[in-house]
């Protein structure tokens, strides 16, 4: 187990290595994605405080409370971006043009390579300004702050693994359909759930969309768990949600490798 | 389309209504090859948003207690994210992607003969599964306009109409700002800011009354209010012809200054990109 | 191939097939739907039942037409894709069983697929191998040196791929898929797209490291080149069946020659045989009007008709004698005697005309020799 785990980190190590100077060298789009995502960020700022305008409380939420939960689920997504979303662009062409061939016949596993190649390091600075925002309206969203910021990390760490099972539960389709595209704006479609905290949805939403479909475990039951804290049932589920879900994604690619081998020649 | 540009009757071709419907019927196949797939993403971008919209009024009204926001009640507020279903589907798709795509890539070069007209190629191109959607939407508006008084289907029409103008000046826009990718590899940035800034300001995620009245100035200042706000309000009865008309001029205003704009800053861009050796 | 005792294959393919199944879509939305509801399918046979061994050290080229199975049978080897039926052992292992064991023993070089980082030189890209692999530091300096130093490129090590010429990038390519010092190497068409002397270089450090290191190599190509000068071995495929194995040398013996010859009269092949004393299956006509499928009846036709047939001019076939240089002159001797000659030349045996013949119209029996179908 322990050398097995060195291996992947010496090889997360060095792909973070290479991705950091590959940026070093094109440093040109630091600055325009940093705008896009100021502008991204605004604009999802400016959305509550034109419905606050109107009103004191969305569902039980103060507009404080929902710029914390802006915060963390912007670190969250930041995390995301900063290690994975690239390589998901790719994804389609791992398959489509036998580019997975390669990996397959290296001794680790394939879907790790593939989903560690690219990375996009100049994001991380998004995962500060999230943070920052937290920290900005912790006070005024009532945060009780002191040891609880330990659990920031964890929660942040949720968001990541759950926005990656969920991404890639709708890339996997690949195998089987080559416009995949399709289903890629599906899940960005999707996303927008996610920016929004999911004590305004009604139950049945919240149930679907946002727990079977685990899009607020980016973001909204970070912030629910951070304001209020969960029940023990609350954490299990997930624990339990995730789970299913890697496992659920472990059994179509496995499906999706084998039809890969039996379609090609 | 080079090819057809080199003989005498093939400009006279190119600058013909051929092409047009040439590219309008290529557009459309394009789109809807996979029509399964194209009807994805249709739904998609169609239900997500407005189901967005449906919980945030639900969670205001329902949960909130409030009876109105913005001085629309709740069954005012879910008809206008549903009208406004149809006028978002109309509004300007990514096709300005398409046309800075081909600065960037050179393939640009395949046009340069009729530079004015590479811009108008791609907007045919890209407006034809918006026409179909377009239709669609009257279809389904004056359908509705049946059965819910508070629509008319005269009004209906003439909303699909203003939201046609309102993509024509999507387009438009998206046009001048390609150009900049002749001097700026990453220009791609600033089509994506103006689609954000867009999603807030057409008023497909929000009716703008909800603005302030201190902030109004901010989406009056730009055109995006045309594309779903002002169809939106117009075909729901809450704005009156006068308010109407209005919005029509403002978009011609528009179209006409953005024509001159997208002409020039084209030309120039052209003549810099042939001096450099394309 | 002198026999070394007890020295097991390291490539044994037993009866092994491979056929793949793929759903026709019909037209638009009803044949989408006909596609998830009761999908037709129709099979393909990339490989016929081949069987063959390889001993270690070997180094085997793999011939054959776009689809005749040189690449599905790679993928086999290298544990991409199952057979069908049959086995395929590699160093013992099952090769689809892909164990971590048998992926450090190999390894897979596509011409076409390029693994390196397009923006960071090699160096960068090899340090992820090293970590993959798990190649000590010790022995990763000692290989890259030895690798980039047979390679000529060692210079080249610090440079961002991109700025690398293809023939250089190639290299970059095979001293990545080499770091793990592999036992049996899979290379799919190594030399695509180089110029002469960049494939002449890569040939020459194959060449050296297959000698060096003892490594199996297994080559696809489509330059003759390639396999004359590297392979001890060949195996041509046509159409997903093994139609050679064996030693180019069998392909293109030394000094061979066809000598080519059209005559005033017609001769049938038994007796131009009678008359130069070459067996009559190393005489070939090719007619004018090439009906290659009648091959046969044409045979047994001529043979009753006898010499002097009521066939016009057009008609005359030419007559090809797969001969040795030293007996051409013999043969045009006791030719000339019999008859007058019109037309007549000899034909260097090169092993890319072998093989082009072969694709063209026949099968190689075990023999070694081309049985050319007219």
């Amino acid at each position: 187990m322990i050398p097995v785990l060195k291996k992947y980190s010496n090889v997360f190590a060095v792909q973070f290595k290479n991705n950091f100077v590959r940026e070093a060298v094109y440093r040109s789009n630091f600055l325009t994605m940093l705008c896009v995502d100021l502008v991204w960020i605004g604009v999802e700022f400016s959305l509550f405080t034109v419905i606050y305008a109107n009103t004191n409380s969305l569902a039980g939420w103060s507009k404080e409370q929902v710029f914390f939960f802006l915060g963390v689920f912007f670190a969250s997504d930041a995390l995301f971006t900063t290690f994975f979303q690239k390589n998901f662009w790719n994804f389609s062409d791992l398959i489509n043009k036998g580019e997975l061939d390669i990996l397959l016949t290296k001794p680790i596993s394939p879907v790790f390579l593939a989903l560690t190649r690219w990375m996009s390091l100049t994001s991380i600075f998004n995962l500060f300004l999230g943070i920052g925002i937290t920290i900005r309206y912790s006070h005024a969203a009532g945060f009780a702050g002191g040891i609880r910021w330990a659990m920031l990390p964890f929660w942040l760490l949720v968001g990541l693994a759950t926005a990656l099972m969920l991404r890639f539960a709708f890339s996997v389709w690949v195998f089987w359909t080559d416009r995949s595209w399709a289903l890629s704006r599906l899940y960005y479609q999707f996303f927008h759930f996610a920016t929004k905290p999911d004590a305004i949805f009604p139950v049945m939403i919240r149930y679907t969309i946002m727990t079977a479909l685990p899009f607020a475990f980016i973001g909204s039951v970070p912030t629910r768990a951070l304001l209020y804290g969960l029940h023990f049932q609350e954490y299990l589920l997930v624990v339990v949600v995730l789970l299913v879900f890697f496992f659920a994604n472990s059994f179509v690619w496995r499906r999706g490798l084998a039809r890969y081998q039996s379609a090609s020649s | 389309m080079s090819s057809a540009s080199a003989s005498p009757r093939g400009v006279r071709k190119f600058f013909h209504y051929e092409w047009r419907l040439a590219a309008l019927k290529n557009g459309f196949q394009d789109a809807t090859a996979y029509r399964i797939e194209f009807l994805l993403e249709v739904l998609g971008a169609a239900l997500i948003p407005a189901a967005i919209q449906w919980v945030l009024w639900y969670a205001l009204f329902k949960i909130g207690g409030q009876t109105t926001v913005g001085g629309l009640t709740y069954e005012q507020m879910l008809a206008y994210t549903f009208t406004s279903i149809l006028f978002t589907q109309v509004r300007g798709g990514d096709h300005d992607f398409e046309l800075m795509e081909m600065v960037r890539s050179g393939g640009l070069s395949n046009y340069l003969l009729r530079p004015a007209s590479v811009v108008e190629f791609v907007y045919i191109r890209g407006l034809a599964p918006k026409l179909f959607l377009a239709g669609l939407s009257l279809l389904i508006g004056v359908l509705v306009s049946f059965f819910v008084d508070s629509i008319s289907a005269g009004r209906m029409v003439a909303a699909v109409f203003l939201a046609v103008l309102g993509n024509i000046i999507h387009y438009q826009i998206g046009a001048v700002i390609a150009t900049l990718s002749f001097y700026w590899e990453e220009a791609y940035a600033v089509l994506m800011v103006k689609n954000m800034v867009v999603q807030i300001l057409s008023g497909e995620l929000i009716p703008l009354n909800l603005f302030p009245a201190s902030m109004e100035w901010i989406w009056k200042s730009t055109p995006f209010y045309l594309y779903v706000y002002g169809p939106t309000q117009y075909a729901l009865g809450r704005w009156s012809h006068v308010e109407f008309m209005n919005a029509v001029g403002v978009a011609m205003i528009w179209i006409l200054g953005l024509s001159i704009l997208t002409h020039w800053s084209w030309r120039l861009s052209i003549k810099r990109y042939l001096s450099l050796g394309g | 191939m002198s026999k070394t005792p007890a020295m097991a294959p390291v490539i044994s393919v037993n009866k092994v097939r491979r056929s793949f199944r793929s759903a026709q879509k019909g037209e638009g939305l009803k044949g989408t739907f006909e596609l998830l509801l009761k999908p037709k399918f129709t099979d393909h046979h990339a490989l016929k039942e081949t069987t063959f061994t390889i001993e270690p050290g070997s180094f085997v080229g793999l011939i054959g037409a776009n689809g005749a199975g040189k690449t599905t049978l790679l993928k086999i080897l290298a544990g991409l894709i199952p057979p069908s039926s049959g086995e395929a052992k590699v160093l013992g292992f099952t090769p689809f069983d892909r164990t971590m064991e048998f992926r450090h023993a190999i390894s897979l070089v596509m011409g076409q697929k390029a693994q390196l980082w397009w923006d960071l030189p090699a160096t960068d890209a090899f340090d992820l191998l090293k970590a993959i692999y798990e190649i000590p530091e010790d022995k990763y300096r000692e290989r890259l040196e030895t690798l980039s130093e047979l390679l000529d490129v060692k210079r080249l090590l610090q440079t961002q791929i991109r700025r690398l010429s293809l023939g250089e990038r190639m290299k970059m390519e095979l001293i990545g898929a080499l770091l793990h010092w592999p036992k049996v190497i899979f290379l799919d068409e190594p030399t695509i797209g180089l110029d002469v002397l960049a494939a002449e270089k890569l040939r020459d450090f194959l060449k050296t490291f297959n000698q060096k290191e003892k490594a199996t190599i297994i080559l696809t190509s489509h330059n003759m080149d390639d396999i004359e000068r590297l392979c001890s071995r060949v195996m041509i495929l046509k159409s997903g069946e093994m139609i050679f194995d064996g030693s180019p040398n069998r392909l293109v013996r030394e000094g061979e020659c066809r000598l080519r010859i059209r005559l005033k009269e017609t001769f049938d092949i038994p007796t131009l045989s009678q008359i130069t004393g070459i067996a009559e299956a190393n005489i070939t006509a090719v007619s004018e009007n090439d009906d290659a499928e009648e091959d046969e009846d044409e045979k047994e036709e001529s043979a009753d008709s006898t010499a002097g047939g009521a066939e016009g001019p057009a008609t005359i076939p030419t007559f090809y004698f797969e001969t040795t240089k030293e007996a051409v002159l013999k043969i045009l001797q006791a030719l000339m005697g019999k008859g007058t000659v019109l037309d007549m030349g000899i034909e260097e045996q090169s092993l890319e005309s072998v093989i082009q013949r072969i694709y063209a119209d026949g099968v190689v029996s075990d023999k070694g020799e081309a049985d050319v179908r007219v």
